[in-house]
């Protein structure tokens, strides 16, 4: 199984250069790539998010700022500008760090949170094959670098010395850890059913099977647990409690502006197509074309591969659209639902998707045992 | 037990409904959303009913507009306003003219030029007050009743307050002409410079400065007199209003660039004209004409004349002051005065001297086959290499100062007789209209009250006190 990394060492191989260089080049292109991974998605996805929430609130959302000249149409396209015209505004703006704040820790935590979120994408497959390093405990590692996150949390909304921000810090500490654990019990259905926590495992399963929300009513179960989760995880609405604007300004966030803001910013929608990316990976077949599924009957005139649009290229074709279709979801989530409060988000978590997602594992493996 | 699994089947329940709800509203975008991109599209403002017709009340309250083709000018919409926030200046054609101004759309005949119409829409209050008296219904607020006039304007927000001034009346220079607005139209003029060079303003320029004081002293005569010779000449003479007219004739003088012999006769045929001379005014002549004796030597106007005849740009400059648009009212025949005097303010346009302007007007007028030796000869006296300046001068400022000198009508106010008191004050009005000096205004009273038989003591002192 190659990988990025592994194909740029191999490709430099042919010069003769410098092994201490090349291992920097190793480290620099992927840090690149991934850097501009998230930046264009945080563009993309503030956009997306903007447009989506106006119109389920009847609304127009942005339609003043154009691209180049170009200036969309009526609905989606009219602001298409908006976020780089936010984005250089963001970036020139000026960093203020509070007198009484811990400067060394507040400067520090936007840097944590989105190392957490950097360090994800290494182990995350855009394709088959195209994945920055092939682990062989994948699904393991992107668990444990999305909870890094927290650390900077904590950090942020201490260092800010500001009861908001430590308020929202500590909701958010407390809201992360326990939605861990929903998740990490919805991720070990697939490694128990598959035997891989490797992640081209896990997807080669399912081509070998079937998607694993079809394997069976647990399985789709533990995606719901899953989904719901991770928009928890990641600080949506409703579960939006640790910047509850209303409650507390903008919680751990309060002190931030300019950059560092920006930081968080990125890191927020980085993890957003992060968590995407990893339900339709182990849920939704990952890069596997959804014409796998239908058994069409003249199949069998056309080679298979060509009819179903399978391979590498496609295969980030067909990824990035589940991902889209789940983070449009999130947002769909995000502008129904009222948020919830502090003592609800734990109920749910504690006495629904806990007890739940423990019964999904057993009754899974039973499944395996009995089919 | 099984509430617990009640409340999660009603989670999930109304988890689905919320959804579907906002799932809706997202695809039916076309039709719900409320947004309206308001620079791009507009509300129009509702029409408000005050319990009349609309059609009657043309009500609304949005910005004024004046369709200024259609004003004849008749203050009512000034008057009316509550806080004064328009003002309108108008020119009459002088009388025997005949101009015609057109008629409005409601077919009424103009009879005047409406040369400023401004409205401070700072001050306005939007009482749609002048709106109603206006005979003409060429004063109304935007849109509403009005679209079809024109169409409606509720943002006029500027970023300087003068912005909020709008001007309706633009009369050209050649409408202007027409009706004798001529010193308007240099008025206007020398505005629109003075807010230029404001506007350009740069603070201070060193140089610049020095230039045109190095200028001053080497050529300019007007500055030597100014030193030389005062207004304080004339503070010994004790009669007041004598006083008064030695020294706007003696200003007069020297704005023409007379030299110091003809401004002495100019002041003196002044004082002899309105009757007032006395010993010390003699001697305060003479101060001028002495002043001349004294100071021979300096440029004179005369030396400058003289030596250098009109190679010297000053000369031709005043030469071509002096030579004013007024000066063609002398022409008889109607048409060839009005053709003179477009040909005399477009060739000032082009900044032509005196001779330019000259053999322009001629050759229109040749053109137009309106020559006449007349006009030839009255216009060719003001050609620069035949006469000097100062012999041209005097007859133009004598009008002017007679039209400013007109006494004021309140000093009739002490005639007994009431119907005496009528009789001269129409005749003071007909004088008036006239640019008639008080002398033969007076003259002309005398003459009106003596037909009348209302001739008594009692008014001939009144009227000699005043002339
Ligand atoms: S609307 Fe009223 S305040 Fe405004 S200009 Fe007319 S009369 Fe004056
Ligand atoms: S009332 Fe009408 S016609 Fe009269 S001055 Fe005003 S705008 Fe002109």
């Amino acid at each position: 199984m190659t990988s990025i990394v592994k194909s740029i060492i191999a490709s430099f191989q042919a010069f003769p250069i410098d092994p201490f260089l090349l291992a920097v080049l190793a480290i620099l292109i992927p840090g690149v790539i991934i850097f501009l991974i998230m930046a264009v998605n945080a563009l993309i996805a503030v956009y997306f998010e903007r447009k989506v929430s106006a119109f389920m609130q009847d609304r127009l959302g942005p339609m003043e700022v154009g691209l180049f000249g170009f200036k969309g149409g009526k609905k989606f396209w009219g602001g298409i500008g908006q976020t780089f015209a936010d984005a250089i505004k963001l970036l020139s703006k000026e960093d203020i760090i509070p007198q009484d704040a811990d400067k060394f820790l507040m400067i520090m935590a936007p840097f944590i949170i989105f190392t957490g979120a950097f360090l994800t994408f290494v182990g995350l497959p855009m394709s088959d094959s195209l994945v920055i390093s092939n682990f062989n405990i994948g699904i393991f590692y992107i668990i444990a670098m999305s909870s890094v996150g927290v650390i900077g949390i904590i950090l942020a909304g201490w260092s800010s010395n500001n009861k908001w921000s430590l308020y929202g810090a500590m909701r958010a500490a407390a809201q992360m850890i326990s939605y861990e654990i929903p998740i990490a019990l919805s991720l070990i259905l697939v490694v128990l059913v598959s035997g891989h926590l490797d992640i081209h495992g896990i997807v080669q399963w399912q081509a070998d099977n079937r998607w694993f929300i079809l394997h069976s009513p647990f399985a789709s179960l533990g995606f719901v647990i899953y989904f719901i989760s991770v928009v928890a995880e990641t600080n949506r609405t409703p579960f939006d409690i640790p910047e509850a604007e209303s409650e507390l300004v903008a919680g751990w966030m309060t002190e931030y502006s300019g950059f560092r803001w920006a930081l968080f910013f990125l890191s927020e929608y980085a993890n957003m197509l992060i968590v995407a990316f990893v339900a339709s990976i182990v849920f939704l077949g990952g890069w596997l074309s959804p014409f796998q599924l239908i058994d069409l009957p003249f199949i069998d005139i056309f080679p298979e591969s060509w009819l179903v649009l399978d391979g590498t290229v496609f295969g980030i074709f067909w990824l990035f659209i589940k991902a889209v279709i789940l983070i449009f979801c999130m947002m769909w989530f995000r502008w129904t639902f009222p948020r919830l409060r502090v003592d609800q988000l734990m109920y749910v978590c504690w006495k629904i998707f806990i007890p739940f997602a423990l019964a999904n594992v057993i009754l899974v493996s039973i499944w395996e045992l009995i089919f | 037990m099984s509430e617990y699994f009640i409340e999660i089947v009603n989670g999930v329940k109304t988890f689905l409904t919320g959804m579907k709800m906002t799932l809706q509203h997202y695809n039916n975008k076309e039709e719900l959303v409320a947004t309206l991109q308001y620079p791009h599209e507009k509300w129009p403002i509702p029409e408000r009913n005050i319990g009349f017709e609309n059609s009657e009340y043309n009500l609304i309250r949005s910005r004024l507009h004046v369709d200024i083709d259609d004003c004849i000018g008749c203050l009512q919409c000034e008057k009316v306003c509550p806080v004064d926030c328009i003002k309108i200046d108008t020119i009459k054609p002088p009388k025997g003219t005949d101009v015609d101004f057109g008629i409005t759309s409601l077919d009424t005949q103009k009879k005047m030029l409406v040369t400023r119409f401004t409205i401070d829409m700072a001050e306005c209050m939007y009482c749609n007050l002048c709106a109603y008296p206006c005979p003409e219904e060429c004063i109304y607020m935007v849109g509403g009743p009005n679209e079809h006039k024109h169409e409606i304007d509720y943002e006029f927000s500027q970023y300087k307050r003068d912005g909020l001034i709008y001007e309706f009346a633009d009369p050209t220079e050649d409408q202007l002409a027409e009706v004798g607005g001529e010193s308007y139209v240099e008025s206007r003029q020398s505005q629109k410079q003075k807010l230029e060079d404001g506007s350009n303003l740069e603070g201070v320029v060193e140089e610049e400065k020095k230039a045109v004081v190095v200028e001053d002293s080497k050529g300019s005569v007007k500055k030597e007199e100014d030193t030389g010779l005062t207004l304080a000449i004339f503070n010994d003479v004790g009669d007041k209003p004598a006083r008064g007219i030695a020294k706007k004739a003696f200003q007069a003088a020297k704005r023409a660039n007379m030299n110091f012999d003809a401004m002495a006769d100019y002041v003196n045929g002044a004082i002899n004209d309105s009757g007032k001379s006395s010993p010390e005014m003699t001697a305060a002549i003479n101060v001028i004409r002495n002043f001349k004796d004294e100071s021979v030597t300096i440029n004179t106007p005369v030396k400058v004349s003289a030596e250098s005849s009109s190679e010297t740009p000053e000369f031709l400059e005043m030469a071509s002051t002096n030579f004013d648009i007024k000066i063609l009212n002398g022409i008889e025949d109607k048409m060839s005065r009005g053709i003179a005097k477009k040909a005399f303010t477009s060739a000032k346009r082009e900044n032509l001297d005196a001779n330019g302007k000259i053999d322009f007007i001629k050759k229109t007028l040749n053109e137009a086959d309106k020559m006449t030796d007349e006009i030839d000869s009255l216009i060719s006296t003001f050609a620069v290499s035949d006469v000097p300046p100062a012999v041209v001068a005097p007859e133009k400022e004598v009008e002017v100062e007679a039209e400013a000198e007109l006494f004021d009508i309140k000093l009739l106010n002490d005639i007994d007789n009431k119907m005496a008191r009528g009789s001269a004050k129409k005749v003071y009005m007909a004088g008036k209209r006239g640019n008639k000096s008080s002398s033969i205004v007076l003259t002309q009273i005398r003459e009106v009250l003596n037909k009348a038989e209302m001739m008594n003591d009692d008014i001939d002192g009144l009227l000699k006190g005043i002339g």
